[in-house]
């Protein structure tokens, strides 16, 4: 069956930040996967709240988890429904891990 | 009126014998779209208006739009202009609409955000607006709207013309250039989530943008008019641009000559430099004006204002119009000389001086001359700049002892901080990781940042000597401020920062002060004065008060015979004793000069420059 991963972004310029003040490689590498699963099929959605904040408004659990702490909550990340990361991206290792678990076919891994 | 011979058309008769016609549009030969660009004050707003108005008047549709962050249109039509076209009254088929990329941001961040009010919890509503205060949407939203006027001809289809009155050079070639960067980006970023952030849908309307870049390149859709001074390093930036531009494939171009001046006073040596310099400058660039076809706009004895004074740009001062007044008495105000304004620099000790103002009012040059003084003192003085055109800086290279030279080059400020973030995240990142960042760095936003590095990296070299900057044309320095303020607020949003210390506390430096020193450069003419007057506004409101005005290029006691200049001279009264009175803590002044001096020799006598004995009765 194929996989979704759902990415509620914190506000940024841009996917890698770099047009920010800082540049986290853990997000520069998550958006590597994220496009190495889309190409092998695996369902993204990514959503910035800088960009597509109605989808922030249209969840509701993201939405209350907003209302709770504040967008220092961001980023949170589902994996198949299922919450995988919240207030942080996943480090390489954990990226590496997730890879392997959705299985993508032939050996794309971003570490 | 007929063809200005005699005097006028002297001033384009230099070195290599230049005769060139006066500009006059002619509406069966005029392109649908028109772009002046040229160095800051060198008439560009004065010019297109005037265009758009000969167009309207010989019954045309005209959009006239102005992409400068500080335009000074509402002044020069005396109507107030809206990012809508607005009718001016009094010329059937003129329409006028003012492009301000901060306002156009700002106008998208409430699109984005005020629907999602009750929404979104009030924290990530904030969060949001502060990420869209950044460079990335001004410079998108700008281009957006640019590129809807260009490239979506159901805006445009009730104007016969659309005329650009653009900002100045560096702005221009950027905006422009964005044209086809966005175009080339959009066209190879794979990622899909990218760097054209805050605009969510633009890539919807990349049909928008290839026409945008397929009219600017079709000679016969577009014409590129470049606005001139008879004056050598204003010639050879229109030059430059012409080059650099036909490069981006704007290939139709011609060329004006704005302010030529010829006299009919022998004895008067003001006026004859001034004439001889203005056709010698014009014969050096003989070849560039041979290049294209090239035209020129005497010299008006009167401030460009209202469709009176636009009607006078073009077609001369009718007869009445033509009369020295000259019988109020005016007296003078309180005025210092360049050099009590520097011994009080050089007594408050090391620290910025930053000379700001209106694009070509001399800021260059004030600041190569409070450099070259200070450094003869004995200080220890650090010169930068951040024009294109720096060749005055360079001619001091290594040529006054304590004094070094620093430059802030886009291009190369761009490269670096490019190849520094690649380094530092090279062993942090997976290739694909590496890949995606490569991507992202090719982003325009990326020369804000970059820029915006460089201008803290020269402050920050105060702490033990003088840095004395002179920053870009109104609009960008404004945009620079803003910048700063929003990587402040940023910064202390996040928990993890790596920039320089430098970065951290330009801020606090800018409104220190007595670390931070500004003075505002003006001509004597009522659009740099009250431009200059908007950007003080500017700065208090980010805490920063400037220390001193400098009023240059003024012919007060200069005693010319010449009826023109005696006009133009008179006409100065108001506006000195306006900066004395309404705007400054301490006004210096500085005499009109045919060229900006150039070298260590010619930069301190100037500065030396005692000031006029000037009598209170003409």
């Amino acid at each position: 069956m194929k996989s979704t991963l759902r990415v509620f972004d914190p506000p940024l310029c841009c996917s890698t930040g770099v047009c920010g003040t800082t540049i986290d490689p853990d997000l520069v590498n998550f958006g590597a996967m994220l496009k190495a699963l889309g190409a092998r099929g695996v369902k993204v959605e990514r959503f910035n709240l800088a960009q597509q904040p109605r989808a922030f408004a249209e969840d509701p659990a993201v939405k209350s988890w907003l209302a709770q702490e504040g967008p220092g909550v961001l980023p949170i990340i589902y994996v198949d429904g299922e919450l995988w990361l919240k207030g942080r991206y996943p480090s390489s290792g954990e990226c590496a891990a997730m890879m392997a678990r959705l299985n993508p076919p032939e050996g794309v891994v971003a570490t | 009126m007929r063809r200005d011979d005699g005097p006028i058309e002297s001033a384009g008769r230099g070195g290599g014998d230049v005769i060139l016609p006066n500009y006059r549009p002619n509406p069966a030969t005029t392109t649908r779209f028109l772009f002046f660009t040229g160095k800051g004050g060198v008439g560009k707003t004065s010019l297109s208006c005037a265009t758009a108005l000969v167009l309207a008047e010989a019954g045309r549709r005209v959009l006239l739009v102005s992409t400068d962050p500080a335009s000074n249109l509402d002044e020069v039509l005396e109507t107030k202009l809206s990012n809508h076209p607005t009718p001016i009254a009094g010329v059937a088929g003129l329409a006028v609409m003012n492009i301000d990329p901060v306002a156009a941001a700002a106008a998208y961040r409430e699109r984005v955000i005020g629907p999602l009010r009750g929404a979104l919890p009030e924290a990530a509503l904030r969060s949001m607006a502060e990420q869209l205060s950044g460079s990335c949407t001004v410079e998108i939203a700008a281009f957006d709207e640019f590129s809807g006027l260009i490239g979506d001809p159901a805006t445009t289809k009730e104007f016969d013309h659309v005329i650009f009155d653009t900002a100045p050079t560096g702005h221009t070639l950027r905006l422009m250039s964005l044209a086809k960067s966005w175009d080339q980006f959009l066209a190879t970023n794979t990622s899909g989530t990218s760097c054209l952030g805050p605009l969510a849908g633009l890539e919807k309307q990349r049909a928008i943008y290839e026409a945008t870049v397929a009219t600017l390149a079709d000679s016969a859709a577009t014409t590129l008019v470049l606005v001139s001074r008879p004056q050598v390093a204003a010639l050879r930036e229109a030059q430059r641009t012409a080059d650099e531009l036909r490069a981006l494939g704007v290939r139709n171009q011609c060329l004006i000559i704005n302010g030529t001046f010829g006299t009919t006073c022998p004895a008067d040596v003001t006026a004859q430099a001034m004439a001889q310099r203005g056709a010698a400058a014009v014969g050096a660039v003989s070849d560039f004006v041979a290049s294209m076809p090239s035209y020129v706009v005497p010299l008006r004895p009167i401030n460009i204002l209202g469709l009176a004074g636009l009607r006078v740009l073009l077609e001369g001062p009718a007869e009445s119009v033509d009369v020295v007044t000259g019988k109020e008495s005016w007296v003078a105000p309180h005025l210092e000389s360049l050099g009590a304004l520097v011994a009080t620099l050089a007594a408050q000790g090391p620290g910025v001086i930053m000379t700001m103002g209106k694009g070509g009012v001399g800021k260059t040059t004030v600041a190569a001359v409070v450099a070259v003084m200070l450094a003869r003192q004995g200080h220890a003085v650090h010169l930068s700049t951040t024009d294109r055109a720096a060749h005055l800086v360079q001619t001091l290279d290594g040529k006054v002892d304590g004094l070094t030279l620093g430059r802030i080059d886009p291009v190369v400020e761009t490269a670096a901080y490019r190849a520094e973030v690649m380094q530092a995240q090279s062993t942090a990142l997976s290739e694909a990781g590496r890949a995606m960042l490569a991507e992202d760095l090719r982003s325009p936003c990326t020369e804000e940042i970059a820029v915006f590095r460089a201008f803290a990296r020269e402050v920050g070299q105060g702490k033990d000597r003088f840095v004395v900057l002179d920053t870009a044309p109104t609009g960008h320095t404004l945009l620079l401020l803003d910048a700063s303020a929003s990587y402040q607020r940023e910064l202390e949003r996040q928990a993890r920062t790596t920039q320089p210390e430098e970065v951290l506390r330009l801020l606090s430096r800018l409104s220190d002060p007595a670390y931070t020193r500004v003075l505002l450069v003006t001509l004597p003419e009522a659009t740099p004065v009250h431009e200059a007057a908007a950007l003080q506004q500017d700065l208090r409101r980010a805490h920063i008060e400037p220390m001193a005005w400098i009023i240059n290029q003024s012919l007060l006691g200069s005693g010319t015979c010449d009826p023109l200049l005696q006009r133009r001279e008179e006409a100065e009264h108001r506006y000195v004793s306006e900066v004395v009175e309404k705007h400054a803590a301490r006004t210096a002044w500085l005499p009109w000069q045919p060229e900006p001096p150039v070298g260590p020799e010619a930069l301190a006598r100037l500065g030396a420059t005692p000031l006029p004995v000037l009598s209170t009765q003409p």
